[in-house]
Parts: C-alpha cells; structure tokens; sequence
C-alpha cells in the first residue's frame, strides 16, 4: 500500500522526525503532532525567509489528502467518502521527505497520505498569507475614489490590446475590480464589439431586457432610460437578487448637442464618507430594507420584478457587497414600519446629495466602451437633444463578477506578475 | 386617534347611497407626524390605513412626478428633493374614490383609494404583501413528509396552461421540489421549460448540460460513481436558483436512485437541536471552488460563503454543501477548522438521515430549488444497450418569482372579471324575474 520513501522505522514514540539533508542544495524539514491534532511543519532554509514554522489542523489535513482514493485529479476536486467521514480522526505517524520536501502522514483511520511542502505553503494558515490570497487572488481589494480623482484612477486601454494580448485583458479586469472604472479606447464602431468584449472574458449575462441592449431616445418607451432626458445617477437593475455585475457601454454615436455626458461616482467612497461622518444615516442605509421593482414588457413578454434590500450592503465582515439605488425602479411598496420612513427619507436624500456632488462628468466618444461596477458605482447622463443627422447610440451588455474573476485568477496563474 | 380633533385635520365624506346621506371614508392628518390617515368604514372602529406624508409626496402619481409608459418614478424631483415637505390640506373625491393633498411645496397630489389599500403600512399588510406578491413562504419538510408535499404535474399542462405553471412555480417556491411526468423524449424539453418561465441560466458549463457517464470526465458529476448529496454550483457568488432535470435514459442496473433532502429542514433541526454547530455552520466562511475547463475554456471559481447562510431576518437565503467543489483552501483562523469540521459532518449526517430517494422514469423531468435542497444519486452502470442520460439546465427565481407575480396578478383580475360577471347576471336576473313578476 504504502511505502516510505526514506527507510525509516515507525512507532509511536516517533512524534518529531527529521530528515537528513541529502546534499548541501536540499532543505531540511520537520514535522510534529501537536495537541494530538495538530501538525507543526518546520521548513529549514538558509536564509530565515521561508523558515517559520507552518501550522495544519490534522482534519483538515486527512480531508484534503490528495490520494487518487481521496482526490479526482481530472476534475481537481475532493472524492473522498464524507458519508462516513470522521471529524475526529488524527495523525498518528509523521515522516518528511527532504529529497521530495513532502510529509507523510498515517492517520487514525490508517490511511496514509502525503503533502509537499509546495502545496502547504499555499494553503497556511497564516493570517498575512491569508490575507495576501483573499485581497490579491480571490478578490483584489478595491480602492475608493473622490470624484476630483477619476483621471487618475479610469485607466484607459486600447480595445485591440484587450483583444489580442493577455497582460492587457489583465490589467483591464484588474482596473475594473480595483477602481470599479476602466475605459477601453479604439473599439470599432460595430454593433458587435460588446459582445466580443464580452466574450473575452466569458459570456454576456442576459437580464429580462435581453443580452445586448441598445441605448437610443425613443419616445413612449417603456423604460426611462430609452429616454432623451437627462438620466440621474443610479445602478442599473437593483430589482434583481442576482444584480448584473459590470456595465458595458460602447458608444457608436455620441451628440453633438451639449448634453449627453456620462456621470459616474463611486458609491463606496459616499459610503466611506456616511460612515465616518453620518453614522446614523449609514446605519439606517444599510439597515433598511428597500422594495426594488420593475414593471413591464420586453418582446412582448411581461415581467415584474421585485427585490427587497438596503441601498448599502454589507457582508458579514463590514465589507460593502453592494449598492442599491434607482429613483425610477424604487416600488412605491415600501415594507417598513411607519415610523422607519421618515428617517430613513432624510438618510436616503443625504445620500443622493453627496453623491450629486461628488459626481464626475464626461463625454464618451464613438469607439469608447466604458465599463464600470455595476454593484458599486452610481451612473447617470445628461439630457441631450438628437437630430435627424446626429442620433446618439450606445449599444450596452452585462458581465457577472463571477465569470469575470473566474478569468482573472486563470491570467493571473498563467501569466508572469504585472 | 380620530377623537383629538384639537391638533388633527379631519375630512369627512359621504356619499348618497339608497336615499340615505353615509360616511364612506375619512382622512385625517396627524400633522406633528405628518401621517394621513385613512378609514373606510362608517365604524370607528374599523381598520385604519397610515401614510407617511413623506412618501405620499415621493408616490405622487402625477405627469409631473411619475411616468406612466414605465410606471416608475420620474427621477428629476431626487435632484432637490425636500424631506421636510408637508401636507397643507387634505380632501376627497367621493365618487372618484380619490384622496387630494396640498403639498406646502405648492404641489397637488391625487391618489386612488384602491392604490392605497394596497400599499397601507399596517403590519398586516406588509406581511400579506411579501408572502403573497413578493416571495411566497417556503416549508420545510423532513424526509417522512416527502410523499405528502411531492407535488406532480403534467407536461402538456405545463406548456399549455397558465395556471398550472403557477401553481408548479409556487410549488416549487413553497417546498423546493416538484416533479413532472410525461414530457416527450427530446433533448429540448428543459429548454422549453426555461423559456416558459423566462430564460435559461447560463454557467461556465453553457446553458443545457448532459449527465452522462464519461471516464475521465473534467466534473465529478459526469461520473457514473455514486455522488453524495450536494447543491450545485456554491462556488457561484450567483448560483443558479432551480435545477431541471430531464431523465431520458434511466439506467436499468440497480443504482441511478435520485436521492434529495430540504436542506432548510435540516438547518432547522441543527437550530434546534445544535444551537452551536448552528452558528459555526452559519459563521464561517467556506471557500467553494471549481478549476477546469469547458469548451476549450479554463475558469477558476471561487465563492467565500458559510454553508447556512441567513439573510438580515435570520430566514435562509441559502445552504452551500458539496464535497467535491469545497476547496482545499480554508481562509479562516487555524483554531476554527475543527469546530468546523465537527459541525459539517454533524450537517452531512442530518441530511442523509432525512435524505429520500426514488428513481427517476423516462420522461420525468425532476424540479428543485437548488439553493435550499441537497441532491445527490447512487452509483450506476451503463452497459453498451443502456446508457443513464439526464438533461439538465437552470432557471433563476429573480426569473421565476417575476412569472409567478405575472400570472398571480392575471389570475386575480381574471377572477375579478368572473365576479363583475356574475354579479351583472345576477342583476339581469333580478330585473328579468321582477319583470315577469309584474308581467304575471
């Protein structure tokens, strides 16, 4: 069944093993039970990088054996038999490997099972470690922005760079992820580039409106964004529990009238603000829950939809998960208690004022694609006026958060680091 | 509240009905509030509907304030909205059912009665409200309820009848699973079925899958192995909300049994019974994983989420467990492993224990809400004549819930319809015999 590599006797006295070093180039390495339960695993180098000791809950250990018993190794997931798993097995054997730099575990349930010293570093249980992982490969960490700073955080990239070259498809997810803003100049003005864009990256999310929308004045439309008027700032979609993730908006047809500018402001950044300077405003922002709805009919087909959440969301650590806010597809339903709503109108207009003020404008130009967070920032237009000559056209789509890091963490692997 | 006239503005009205002068409703205005009330009956005991006058202002229904084409709110009033605007007085229209209000910003709103009825703030309401139009209440059941809730339905019905894909997405939002019988056997019959709600939901793995026994397969569920109880894809922050599965082929060996437990049932008992493992399941973060590769593209999916995880009112949103797709990362502190561990097998071995099992027939397409219940299959085996084939794709409820208010609402003023009709028969009637009464 198994057989050590290293001629080494067992017995259960044999708690701490060291290996010999094999040649002056190999690093040692030990290895200890500790509490019965644990494994302490002590890499020795030259230097003191890479030296400190790496500690393993031995459950979790026995559960992550990468045995082919234990682990399908086509489909890079977990077969072992957790019908029957016993949450409180242990190690009882311990052996390192300097030559493979692997241990090798015999556990209570007499399996055996072996770890490189590799594959531990990247799962330790180290806070920093941790950390480094979740706030770089999971999900970069995101910087907010006042608006005076937009030219210094939109970073711009060139559509045939996304296109053709991985590093800049990189760059574009990453800016998108840390800065909820990027712009990608020199698109074609084709009614296709969305999609291609799209299509890098994964696969469009289709929302009741369809895949591609078209962003055109269209009177009596039923939706108040086909509307040549100006278009305060919002997020798009707020009425769906799955909130389509980034926008896309590629501009083929800009006016030529003075409006028709893009607003954007980051809503984490108000956030920010609400909570340092407004605690009770923020408090009642993320604590009351809103009626997000939209009433109607694409294609002939009706909907209605409705999604009950705070403007700023949280998750369990405090961390922003998103926000909410939609003049026009707030429900008039609003579920509270009476006495919630009064206070919660002023938090609610507090909010839209710091937002207004901190808003950036610009104007897109055709061939720009403007992509931006959609669980994040607040966007808007100016009004503008079409002529017969000059009618403006944005065609637009969605791409979810979870194709598009799913995307990142495959570049980042495959790629040298930026 | 109607008694302290001396700091409230009161409106009556009334209107002639049979000869005689009655009440039909009252407004009122608590002015330090700025709550307008509304009572309909002549009883001044009778129910009392309360709006804040903050949000009748926001809710005004007008040209100026709302777009019709859109039913939403025109968004030009937020640029300076004033949230101390007042009701300066208040009035009604009789015959129109209207409630009018002056608003100290020089506005003049109108709202129908039926349109606050609606919307009244009592509790009650509110509570009508979310369990009738916006998500009906779900029950959870234990394995020995299953035959009880097992709800069947008929293809043809299905495709061709409104009130049954009500009563199937109901169905389905209440207890989780539902099962229908007698679709055709054709690759499209779950498309079909996504397009009747709405669309289907695309993953990395495309729109529809096929499970089918592949050796070496990229997922562990293209396996002919037994494949322990489950949700599909927790490594989606968006996981797909309904799994539909199409048994084409069912395999004739002894395996191939569907196996299925109310995940939400199982939470419930460990809420109860393990008020610890409760919370640890509840708390700690998971990291949910899929590496690999579909269609000649390599994805990475990560999701960070607790196994039961709770929304703001402590109702499930949603149970994350599979054994397969949880990765060997664990970002959480090295002295919370164990208690963890301890509290999933805990969770592992409930869920077995209320787990029920059956055998899918050709033809059966199997429903289920895949963020409340585990699923899982015992192991099978395909011979050159017999090959177990399922056709499976995903709906989101965000798509399901919105057909559900759809028909919900059609349903209702169809029985509205029914009634005005009666009722004028009922009328005509009464004329016709007073008639040939006379006639007699």
């Amino acid at each position: 069944m198994w057989t050590p590599r290293f001629c080494l006797k067992w017995g259960p006295q044999l708690k701490q093993l060291r290996a010999a070093v094999a040649s002056t180039q190999l690093r040692a390495i030990s290895a200890r039970i500790v509490n019965d339960s644990f494994i302490v695993v002590q890499p020795e180098s030259e230097g003191s990088a890479g030296s400190e000791s790496l500690t393993y809950p031995g459950v979790w250990l026995r559960d992550n054996c990468s045995c082919s018993e234990c682990f399908h190794a086509s489909s890079q997931s977990r077969r072992l038999d957790w019908d029957n798993f016993d949450a409180s097995v242990r190690p009882q054997h311990l052996h390192t490997d300097a030559d493979t730099q692997e241990i090798h575990v015999r556990w209570s349930d007499s399996h055996v099972s072996s770890y490189s010293l590799q594959w531990l570093r990247e799962r330790s249980f180290k806070d920093q470690r941790q950390r480094n992982y979740l706030d770089d490969f999971y999900r970069p960490r995101t910087h907010h922005w006042r608006g005076a700073d937009f030219e210094h955080v939109a970073q711009r990239f060139d559509y045939g760079d996304v296109m053709h070259d991985d590093r800049a498809l990189r760059d574009w997810l990453q800016a998108l992820a840390v800065y909820g803003v990027a712009l990608i100049g020199g698109a074609p003005i084709d009614k296709g580039v969305v999609r291609q864009l799209a299509e890098r990256v994964g696969f469009i999310r289709r929302t009741t409106y369809g895949e591609e929308f078209i962003v055109q004045a269209k009177p009596g439309a039923k939706n108040f964004a086909y509307l040549s008027d100006p278009l305060p700032l919002h997020t798009d979609l707020p009425y769906y529990e799955y909130k389509p993730s980034v926008n896309i908006l590629h501009c083929m047809v800009q006016t030529e009238s003075r409006g028709g500018s893009n607003l954007l402001v980051d809503a984490f950044h108000i956030a920010d603000r609400l909570r340092a300077e407004h605690p009770e405003d923020f408090e009642r922002l993320k604590e009351t829950p809103v009626d997000w709805n939209d009433i109607g009919s694409e294609d002939g087909r009706e909907f209605h939809n409705i999604w009950r959440s705070p403007v700023i969301c949280l998750d369990g650590d405090g961390r922003y998960t998103r926000i909410n806010h939609s003049v026009p597809q707030r429900d008039s339903h609003f579920n509270v208690p009476l006495d919630q709503v009064l206070p919660w109108y002023e938090s609610y207009a507090r909010f839209v004022r710091m937002a207004r003020a901190d808003a950036h404008s610009f104007k897109t130009q055709p061939g720009d694609v403007l992509t931006f967070n959609n669980i994040r920032l607040l966007h808007g237009r100016t009004g503008y006026d079409d002529t017969e000559e000059n009618s403006r056209y944005i065609v637009g789509a969605y791409l979810d958060w979870d194709i598009i890091y799913s995307r990142l963490r495959v570049l980042k692997k495959k790629l040298p680091p930026a | 509240m109607f008694q302290s006239l001396c700091r409230k503005t009161q409106v009556l009205c009334t209107r002639r009905v049979r000869e005689q002068w009655v009440r039909s409703f009252m407004v009122e205005l608590q002015p330090v509030e700025q709550i307008v009330l509304v009572r309909e009956k002549q009883d001044h005991n009778g129910p009392t509907m309360q709006f804040p006058g903050i949000w009748l202002r926001d809710n005004c229904l007008c040209d100026a304030c709302f777009h019709r084409n859109s039913l939403s709110r025109l968004p030009h009033g937020w640029n300076n909205f004033d949230t101390k605007v007042k009701v300066q007085d208040l009035s009604v229209n009789v015959e129109q059912e209207t409630l009018h209000i002056n608003w100290s910003d020089a506005h003049r709103s109108e709202y129908p009665l039926e349109w606050l009825r609606e919307r009244d703030f009592s509790s009650a309401n509110r509570q009508r409200y979310l369990s009738h139009s916006y998500r009906p209440e779900s029950q959870h059941w234990s394995g020995d309820q299953f035959q009880n809730i097992l709800q069947k339905f008929e293809y043809r019905d299905l495709v061709s009848r409104d009130d049954t894909l009500a009563e199937w997405l109901r169905t389905l939002a209440i207890y989780g699973v539902a099962l229908i019988k007698n679709s055709p056997l054709d690759i499209g019959v779950v498309k079909t079925l996504c397009n009747r709600v709405g669309f289907i939901r695309r993953t990395t793995y495309g729109e529809e899958f096929s499970v089918k026994s592949q050796p070496g397969a990229k997922n562990y569920s293209y396996l002919a192995e037994p494949l322990p109880l489950h949700t599909d894809m927790p490594y989606f922050e968006y996981k797909p909300s309904l799994t539909i599965l199409h048994t084409l082929e069912q395999s004739v060996s002894q395996g191939g049994w569907n196996l299925l437990a109310d995940a939400f049932y199982v939470a419930d008992l460990l809420r109860e019974k393990h008020p610890e493992e409760f919370e640890v399941l509840s708390r700690t973060r998971v990291d949910w994983a899929d590496i690999g590769m579909d269609n000649g593209v390599s994805f990475h999916n990560i999701w960070r989420a607790p196994v039961i995880n709770l929304d703001a009112d402590g109702n499930y949103a949603r149970i994350n467990h599979s054994v397969p797709q949880r990765d060997s990362h664990f970002s959480i502190p090295v002295q919370r492993v164990q208690p963890w561990y301890e509290a999933n097998a805990l969770f592992v071995r409930l869920a077995q224990e209320q787990a029920v099992s059956f055998k899918t027939t050709p033809g059966d397409v199997l429903t289920f809400n895949n963020l409340r219940m585990v699923h899982g299959r015992t192991g099978y085996d395909d011979t050159e004549l017999n090959v177990r084939h399922i056709v499976g794709g995903f709906v989101d409820w965000d798509i399901a819930y919105s057909r559900l208010r759809v028909l919900q609402k059609q349903q209702q003023q169809q029985q509205q319809q029914r009634l005005r009709q009666q009722q004028q028969l009922q009328g005509q009637k009464q004329v016709e015999s007073k008639l040939l009464s006379q006639v007699q």
